[in-house]
C-alpha cells in the first residue's frame, strides 16, 4: 500500500506489463480483428479483399459438413465426459485417504504429459485391424477381428478411447484436489449421525464436490470441441469423415486456402464453444441449499 | 468388513494405475522388439532380445534430429521469454495500482480464455502478412507470454507480504531490483512449477507448429512425428510393417524420454503445474 503512495505516475508496472501487452495485441487482438473482417470476404490468401458480406456464415450454417463436424465432436463428448467423470471421481474417492497417493498420481497422470502425437501414433499400431496387438488378442481369443480405425461405426470410440485414457488422470487430480477441500469436521458429522459410507459419498462428497466437477466438465468440454491432433494424427478425420471433428474440419479450410471460410468458422466455434462452456456451467451449478 | 472395503480400494487404484500405464510401458517394450516380433508376438517381451535396431534404422530414414534441434531451439527461447516476462507482469498486477489495470488485467483474463483453435486462421494469416510463414519467429511469438503464466504468477507474488516489499523500497531499492532480488527468490518454488509446465507445453506443442510450419527446415518434433509413419514409408519401398511400426515406436519413445525425465525427476513441481495449469482452457 505505502508503495503506491509514493509515487504519483508509476512507470514501472506499465513497462513490466508491456511484453505481455505487445503479444497480446500483435499476436490476439490483432489477428481477431483482421480475421473478424476477413470472415466477411472470400478471400483466399492473396489478392484484394471483396466483401461478399455473410456468405460464408450462411454457408456454413446450411453445411451439411460444418454441421457434420459439430456432430463428431459432440458424439465424442458424450463417449468420453460422462464416463470420465464417473471413472475420475471414483479414482479421486479411492484415493482421497490412500497411502501411497503420490506414486498412484504419477502413473495416472503420465499419459496426460506424454507428446501427444507419440501416443496417437501408439494407437494406430495398437488398433491396425490386420497386425495390432488388440486384434491379435481378439483373434487369439476366438472373436472377430474389427476394423478399429476402419470401420466408421468404431473409429469415433476408438478415438475417444485414447482421450479418455490421456486425459482421465488430469480430471483425477482436479477432483482430488476439490475433494481434500471439504473439511473432515463434516465427515465426522455426518458419521455421528449415523451415515455410512455409501450415504457420506450420497450427501457430502457429491453435492460438496459438484463445484469442481462442474468446472472439470467445462474443461473437458472445451478440450473436446477444440479435439485437433488426436484425429489429425490417427485417423486424418477418416474413414468417411466418421472422425472429422469441428477442428480438423477448420483445418481443413486452411488446407483449401479458404481464409475468408476459415475465418467465419472461426468465429462460429468461439460463439459455440463459449455459449457450451456457460451452458455446463448453468446446468451443472449446484443448487442453493434446500 | 472396512479391512475388505481397503483392498478392495487399493485393487481398484492398482489396476487404474496400470491401465493408465500400459500403453506407455507397450510403446517402451515394442520400440527395443526385434524384427516381426512387434507384430507376431505383442505382449510379451524378453530383455535378452532387447535391441537398439529399430531406433538405428528410424535414425537412418528420418532427419529427427533437426526436429530435437528446431523444438530445443523454440523450448529455449519461447520458454526464457515466459519465465522472465510472466512473473514480471505478475509482479504489476500483484502489487501496483495504475490506471488502466483492470483493463490490461481483462486482456490476460479474455487470452486466457480464448480457445487456441480459434486464433489458428488469425494468427496464420498474420504470420502471412508479416511473411513469417516457416520461420522460428511464427513457432516462437505467438503466446510467448503466456497468459495463463501472468495470471498464476500474479497470484503466487500476491502472497508475498507487502511489509517484505517496503522494507527493501525503504532500503532503496529500485522496481527492477525489487523484482530480481526479492521477489524472484521468494518465489522459486512456483517458478520451478512455471519452469517444467512450459517445458511440457512448449516441447508437446503440436496444434500451432502445423500450422505454422511447413517446411522440414522448421519442423518441429512433433510435427515431424505425426508424419512419421508416411516418411518411412516413402524412403524405404517396400519396408515391412514390422519395421516401420517398430521405427515409428522408437521415435516416439525418443520424443518421450525427455518428458519421461522429467516427469520423474520433477514429479512434485509437475503436479503442481498441471493443478494450477487446470485454468487454462
Amino acid at each position: 500500500m505505502n508503495m503506491r503512495r509514493r509515487r504519483r505516475v508509476p512507470l514501472a508496472p506499465y513497462l513490466f506489463v508491456l511484453p505481455f501487452l505487445a503479444i497480446f495485441v500483435g499476436f490476439a487482438l490483432y489477428p481477431m480483428g483482421f480475421a473478424l473482417r476477413l470472415s466477411f470476404t472470400n478471400w483466399r490468401g492473396a489478392g484484394l479483399l471483396e466483401s461478399v458480406g455473410l456468405a460464408n456464415y450462411r454457408y456454413l450454417l446450411t453445411s451439411e459438413d460444418f454441421w457434420g463436424s459439430l456432430g463428431v465432436s459432440a458424439v465424442l463428448w458424450l463417449l468420453v465426459v460422462p464416463l470420465q467423470v464417473v471413472l475420475a471421481l471414483a479414482i479421486a474417492v479411492a484415493l482421497n485417504r490412500a497411502r501411497l497417493r503420490g506414486l498412484f498420481i504419477g502413473a495416472l497422470v503420465a499419459p496426460f504429459v506424454t507428446p501427444l502425437v507419440a501416443m496417437s501414433q501408439v494407437w494406430i499400431v495398437l488398433f491396425d485391424k490386420d497386425f495390432g496387438a488388440v486384434n491379435s488378442a481378439l483373434t487369439a481369443a476366438g472373436l472377430p477381428a474389427v476394423g478399429w480405425l476402419t470401420d466408421p461405426t468404431w473409429a469415433k470410440p476408438t478415438l475417444a478411447l485414447l482421450v479418455l485414457w490421456r486425459t482421465t488422470g488430469y480430471a483425477v487430480v482436479l477432483l482430488l484436489a476439490g475433494l481434500q477441500s471439504i473439511p473432515p469436521e463434516v465427515y465426522e458429522a455426518a458419521r455421528l449421525d449415523g451415515a455410512g459410507a455409501w450415504t457420506q459419498f450420497w450427501r457430502v462428497t457429491l453435492p460438496l464436490a459438484m463445484r469442481t466437477i462442474s468446472f472439470y466438465v467445462v474443461i473437458a468440454t472445451l478440450t473436446v470441441f477444440q479435439l485437433f491432433a488426436e484425429p489429425y494424427v490417427v485417423t486424418d478425420g477418416g474413414p468417411f469423415n466418421s472422425t472429422r471433428t469441428a477442428g480438423l474440419y477448420l483445418y481443413g479450410h486452411i488446407t483449401n486456402s479458404d481464409l475468408g471460410l476459415g475465418a467465419a468458422n472461426s468465429f462460429l466455434l468461439v460463439i459455440l464453444v463459449f455459449g457450451l462452456s456457460l451452458a455446463s456451467i448453468r446446468i451443472l451449478r449446484p443448487r442453493e441449499d434446500s | 468388513m472396512k479391512r475388505l472395503g481397503s483392498a478392495g480400494r487399493y485393487a481398484f487404484l492398482v489396476v487404474a494405475a496400470l491401465a493408465s500405464l500400459a500403453p506407455l510401458l507397450w510403446m517402451v517394450a515394442s520400440a527395443f522388439k526385434p524384427g516381426a516380433s512387434i507384430i507376431t508376438d505383442p505382449f510379451t517381451f524378453d530383455p535378452r532380445t532387447a535391441t537398439l535396431g529399430n531406433f538405428r534404422e528410424m535414425l537412418d530414414t528420418v532427419p529427427i534430429g533437426v526436429g530435437f534441434r528446431n523444438t530445443a531451439i523454440v523450448v529455449a527461447v519461447k520458454g526464457a521469454i515466459t519465465m522472465l516476462f510472466c512473473p514480471l507482469a505478475g509482479f504489476a498486477f500483484a502489487k501496483y495500482s495504475f490506471p488502466g489495470k483492470r483493463l490490461l488485467f481483462g486482456a490476460v483474463l479474455i487470452t486466457l480464455m480464448l480457445p487456441t483453435l480459434v486464433l489458428l486462421v488469425p494468427l496464420l494469416l498474420q504470420m502471412s502478412e508479416l511473411g513469417w510463414v516457416n520461420t522460428f519467429s511464427a513457432l516462437i511469438l505467438p503466446g510467448a507470454v503466456d497468459a495463463f503464466g501472468v495470471f498464476w504468477m500474479r497470484q503466487v507474488i500476491a502472497a508475498i507480504p507487502d511489509d517484505l516489499l517496503d522494507a527493501a523500497r525503504i532500503d532503496g531499492c529500485g522496481d527492477l531490483r525489487l523484482f530480481g532480488s526479492i521477489v524472484l527468490p521468494v518465489i522459486r518454488p512456483g517458478l520451478a512449477a512455471l519452469g517444467v509446465l512450459t517445458f511440457i507445453n512448449i516441447y508437446n506443442d503440436f496444434v500451432w507448429p502445423v500450422v505454422a510450419v511447413n517446411d522440414q527446415q522448421h519442423q518441429t518434433l512433433q510435427v515431424m512425428l505425426a508424419t512419421l509413419g508416411q516418411s518411412i514409408t516413402s524412403h524405404q519401398l517396400g519396408a515391412d510393417w514390422a519395421s516401420v511400426w517398430g521405427q515409428l515406436l522408437a521415435a516416439s519413445t525418443l520424443a518421450a524420454l525427455p518428458v519421461f525425465v522429467i516427469f520423474i525427476v520433477l514429479q512434485r513441481q509437475l503436479i503442481k503445474g498441471v493443478m494450477a495449469g487446470s485454468l487454462k482452457g
